[in-house]
């Protein structure tokens, strides 16, 4: 659910959404998601001083919350 | 609905020119592919360029709330998007309504905010052309957080004036703290200013 939320959001966002790839690392306690897309498109889930990055967060905490896990999204190049 | 014809050489350069000159991405067109290219025997005898007719199938307003309503869907949420095009014809308001939705609004309009942000960002990347802005609501929650603000405001200069003495308020964002320098710009009786550094800048209510 949480990994399907960072796919819609960072989908929206690149220039090349077929190469968006969300990779769910389940811990005990927490979720790790990796997310990974064309390397042209990190600026733009990024964005200035990491603005975009911050607000994917800030969502995905709020589903987190549903979801009772702590969840870290996490950009891998 | 907009749509264009466009000739090229091939079909893929007639498709990238109908989405730079549409301002929108492939997936929000519909494609009609009107002539497919010939070549005649000769090269230059008898050959056909390509034409390609694109149509939009989802302008921005459609497209944000479609968007929002994935997002409810899922988190597990139980909403509904209700959107408008204001009157400049380009900002796009989107209300969502339903039930348990103060996780999507967060603490301090955390969430809603960071919501409104990725929303306008998508949207320009979505249709470059388009210089609109998109406003997202939830619940209400944009009035019913001014009037609270206002009320505040209120308060803090009346308690600044009674005791003569600079009232520092908790730190907000940047709209929030709009809220509270224009319900006061007015008064007689105190001046306001923010002070710090994001995220932790605050307004200050000082006496006059």
């Amino acid at each position: 659910m949480v990994k399907e939320l960072v796919e819609l959001i960072a989908k929206a966002l690149v220039d090349y959404p077929d190469q968006v790839d969300v990779q769910q690392v389940e811990g005990e306690h927490s979720v790790i998601l990796e997310l990974r897309v064309a390397s042209d498109d990190m600026g733009k889930v990024i964005g200035k001083q990491g603005r975009i990055a911050k607000a994917i967060r800030t969502v995905v905490n709020a589903a987190a919350i549903k979801e009772k896990k702590r969840v870290m999204v996490e950009i891998i190049q | 609905m907009r749509s264009l014809e466009i000739t090229a050489k091939t079909v893929e350069e007639a498709l990238e020119e109908g989405i730079k000159q549409l301002g929108v991405r492939k997936e929000n067109t519909a494609v009609e592919i009107l002539n497919e290219p010939f070549q005649g025997l000769l090269k230059f005898l008898g050959s056909k360029p390509a034409k390609v007719k694109l149509t939009v199938i989802k302008e921005p307003e459609e497209y944000m709330k479609d968007f929002l309503k994935d997002i409810i869907d899922i988190i597990g949420l139980e909403g509904e998007v209700i959107s408008k095009v204001e009157e400049n014809g380009e900002d796009v308001t989107l209300n969502i309504n339903g039930k348990d939705l103060g996780l999507l609004i967060g603490k301090r309009g955390n969430t809603l905010n960071a919501l409104q942000y990725l929303s306008n960002v998508i949207l320009h990347r979505q249709f470059t052309l388009s210089n609109g802005r998109t406003i997202v609501d939830i619940e209400n929650y944009r009035q019913k957080r001014r009037v609270t603000l206002e009320q505040l405001a209120k308060n803090l200069a009346d308690k600044a004036l009674r005791t003569n003495k600079e009232v520092i308020l908790e730190p907000m964002n940047p709209q929030d703290r709009r809220i509270i320098h224009l319900a006061l710009q007015d008064s007689r009786d105190v001046t306001t200013h923010s002070h710090g550094d994001e995220p932790y800048r605050k307004v200050v209510i000082s006496p006059r």
